[in-house]
């Protein structure tokens, strides 16, 4: 319904386009996929022979004293390792990125799922899953994730892997409690009674009448907890600190603790902690703001809990 | 009742005060979620963390790790396990920590700050975020609205460790200054060397003051509102809220009250956290997303017959936005910022534990880092009772608000 009544008026299609925070979203997330390309692209070309230099993980420039602030050579500086803090960024990027494309999976996968079956069985399953997601919201998904990856190798516990964790532990809390009232208003709605009147098994009227008029509403928590997926996994590689694996977060605990390491002698290498924090803002910013335009557009009666 | 179609309305059916019957079933309510709530974070722990109480013992071979398996009853059946450990919470008992006391004593201590700082943060970040909200929504300047918007943004999704960076690099001294301005000796030692009361009893003292105000304050501007005491009601939040900040100073305890907002353990002469700028922290980072939700609302509303009609009537602007348009949007969005919880607790974990407040984080991060389960589990446990509790207050003011909430 939300989709039919939204982007089957006249001028649909052009009110989603003309929300600036869906739009302010998607730039950022194209930006974020520029970076990616960006990163082998570099490599190829004007960092060509120079991988003793701008390697992300052993790059180190002999010419200068790390950590070195933005200059033309490194243009967001170095860390205290010697390495590229462009090339560190370019590169973790695609980490943030398969995380929040496996949470935002998930979560859609696992609130439709969850929802669209308690609203068309009621019942007990309904009330079994409704005490679930209502206990849900109190375990905090970054906190779990936190839990599950804080003595684990990159290599174990990998962005695939915390991203699906993310995604199911969110996506049975408040994104199933959202999905579940508005598949329960869908079910009040004729169409569903004509459809079962017609011969419609439970298969047939869940996943061709009842799932499309969900689909905006998973997707608007699946932006949303995508937001906070970002954040648990630069939370993770934050506080591991150590390891194989280089991300976000990583360059914001990298910058943070040579700047206590060193406090009152040097300054905190600003540049490599704010690179790492702007990363994780815009990139979860993106797909919050993605998240809230996309509530605006469609009908905020049904998307209210 | 007579079948002749003549009503008797002497003959009314007496019924119970709406109250009863809506605590009975948010009792029920919260009881449930609690046991489910229990089972999740049990199996969670048990099942999903890669790590057991016998993990240590890997380090002897597969057969050292069996017989401490078998040890410790983890070769049980799941569900004999998560009987054991429900009925253990009933007696309050969550066994002993790894490093020797018990969980019950390490969270008990802790878990005052950290009450103090969920209540007061999850009711600050809601009053200033539905404020923000509703004022964004009216108002149709593009800027105002895409500021707003975009401050919103940026504090949802900060990274938390880099908050807790700005907060101390800009926000610590200049309150640490305030407090010499004050008068308050640097040590916390010689404000609570004579105190008759504990640490952890002002704490409660001071959120139960809070949130009782608050509380009373809104009960009584509604209660004045409809019974037509204008002045009353523009004044009773103030009042209330002065009220309790003078009655925890009239108390005698109110150095000891500005003092706790420094320090969270008085035993430490080196500067541990202050809970006052994690509230801040933790306003910060929360208040976003009532304000989305709040706007959410009001747009919704404002296109309505009755906004038509206040304004007709010669309302101000202020008052059709304020007395008629944002009561209407404002239910949805207390429901809708329920679903922000994940994001503040988890926030206010990360910030009490960045800005060394000894509080239920510095618990939790403790026992992760030393894989100490009984501790996480203790930990998840109280932080699971706060939030309900917090849920339960949170529907009585809404039911009390909004007639319509108090039956089903």
């Amino acid at each position: 319904m939300a989709v039919a009544t939204v982007l089957g008026r006249r001028g649909g299609w052009a009110r989603l386009l003309s929300s600036a925070k869906l739009l302010f979203g998607l730039a950022l997330v194209m930006f974020f996929i520029v970076v990616i390309v960006a990163h082998p692209l570099f490599q190829a070309t004007i960092w060509e022979r120079q991988f003793t230099v701008y390697d992300p993980f052993i790059g180190y420039d002999t010419q200068v004293v790390h950590p070195a602030g933005p200059s033309g050579e490194h243009w967001l500086g170095t860390d205290s390792l010697g390495r590229d803090v462009v090339s560190m960024f370019t590169y973790s990027a695609r980490y943030s990125v398969v995380v929040a494309l496996a949470a935002g999976l998930a979560i859609g996968v696992v609130s439709l799922l969850f929802g669209s079956i308690a609203a068309y069985r009621r019942g007990w399953i309904d009330s079994i899953v409704t005490h679930l997601s209502d206990a849900m919201v109190f375990l905090p998904a970054l906190l779990a994730v936190y839990i599950i990856g804080v003595g684990q190798d990159t290599g174990e516990f990998g962005a695939l892997a915390v991203g699906i964790t993310f995604g199911v532990l969110y996506g049975l809390g408040p994104a199933t409690a959202t999905v579940r009232v508005a598949a329960l208003g869908v079910m009040a709605m004729p169409f569903i009674d004509a459809a079962r009147l017609a011969g419609a098994g439970m298969t047939r009227t869940v996943t061709r009448h009842l799932l499309p008029h969900l689909v905006p509403h998973a997707a608007v928590q699946s932006m949303i907890g995508v937001a906070g997926a970002v954040t648990a996994e630069a939370f993770l590689a934050f506080r591991s600190g150590v390891g194989a694996n280089i991300g976000f977060g990583y360059l914001v605990f990298e910058g943070l603790t040579w700047g206590e390491l060193f406090a009152g002698v040097l300054d905190t290498p600003w540049w490599v902690m704010i690179t790492g924090s702007a990363g994780i803002t815009l990139l979860a910013g993106a797909f919050y703001l993605i998240g809230v335009g996309l509530r605006e557009i469609f009908d905020p009666h049904e998307l209210v809990v | 009742m007579s079948l002749e179609g003549t009503p008797e309305p002497a003959i009314r059916r007496p019924r119970l005060p709406w109250l009863v019957g809506f605590l009975a079933r948010r009792g029920l309510w919260a009881l449930i979620t609690l046991l489910v709530y229990l089972a999740v974070v049990f199996v969670f722990i048990q099942v999903w963390v890669p790590f057991n109480y016998a993990t240590p013992a890997r380090l002897g071979g597969p057969e050292a790790y069996q017989a401490a398996l078998e040890a410790l009853g983890l070769d049980r059946p799941l569900s004999a396990r998560l009987f054991e450990f429900v009925a253990g919470l009933i007696t309050f008992e969550l066994g002993n920590s790894f490093t020797g006391p018990p969980v019950r004593t390490i969270v008990a201590d802790t878990a005052p700050v950290t009450i103090f700082i969920f209540a007061v943060g999850a009711l600050l970040a809601f009053v200033i975020g539905e404020a923000l909200g509703r004022f964004g929504a009216w108002h149709r300047h593009w800027m105002t609205g895409a500021s707003l918007s975009t401050l919103g943004v940026l504090f949802t999704t900060i990274f938390p460790p880099f908050l807790v960076f700005l907060i101390a690099y800009f926000l610590r001294d200049p309150f640490w200054e305030l407090r010499e301005t004050l008068g308050l000796p640097p040590d916390s030692l010689e404000v609570w060397r004579d105190a008759p009361v504990e640490q952890n009893e002002v704490l409660l003292l001071m959120s139960l003051a809070l949130i009782g105000a608050v509380i009373g304050g809104v009960l009584v501007r509604t209660w004045a509102h409809r019974n037509r005491m204008r002045w009353v009601a523009a004044w009773a939040l103030p009042v209330t809220v002065l009220a309790a900040v003078a009655g925890v100073g009239l108390a005698g305890f109110g150095v000891e009250a500005i003092d706790l907002l420094y320090r969270s353990d008085i035993s430490q002469t080196v500067a541990t956290g202050s809970p006052l700028l994690v509230l801040v922290g933790v306003v910060l980072i929360t208040f976003g997303q009532v304000m989305f939700m709040m706007r959410v609302g009001v747009e919704d509303q404002r296109n309505e017959d009755y906004v038509l009609t206040a304004r007709a009537k010669g309302l101000t602007e202020a008052v059709v936005r304020d007395r008629h348009v944002a009561r209407n949007a404002l239910a949805p969005a207390i429901a809708g910022s329920f679903l922000a919880l994940p994001t503040l607790i988890a926030g206010m974990v990360i910030i009490e534990f960045g800005l060394e407040v000894r509080g239920l984080s510095w618990a939790f991060f403790t026992a992760v880092e030393t894989q100490d389960i009984p501790l996480i589990m203790g930990v998840l446990v109280m932080l699971g009772v706060i939030g309900i509790g917090l849920r339960v207050v949170a529907d009585l003011v809404i039911a009390y608000l909004d007639p319509r909430q108090r039956r089903s």
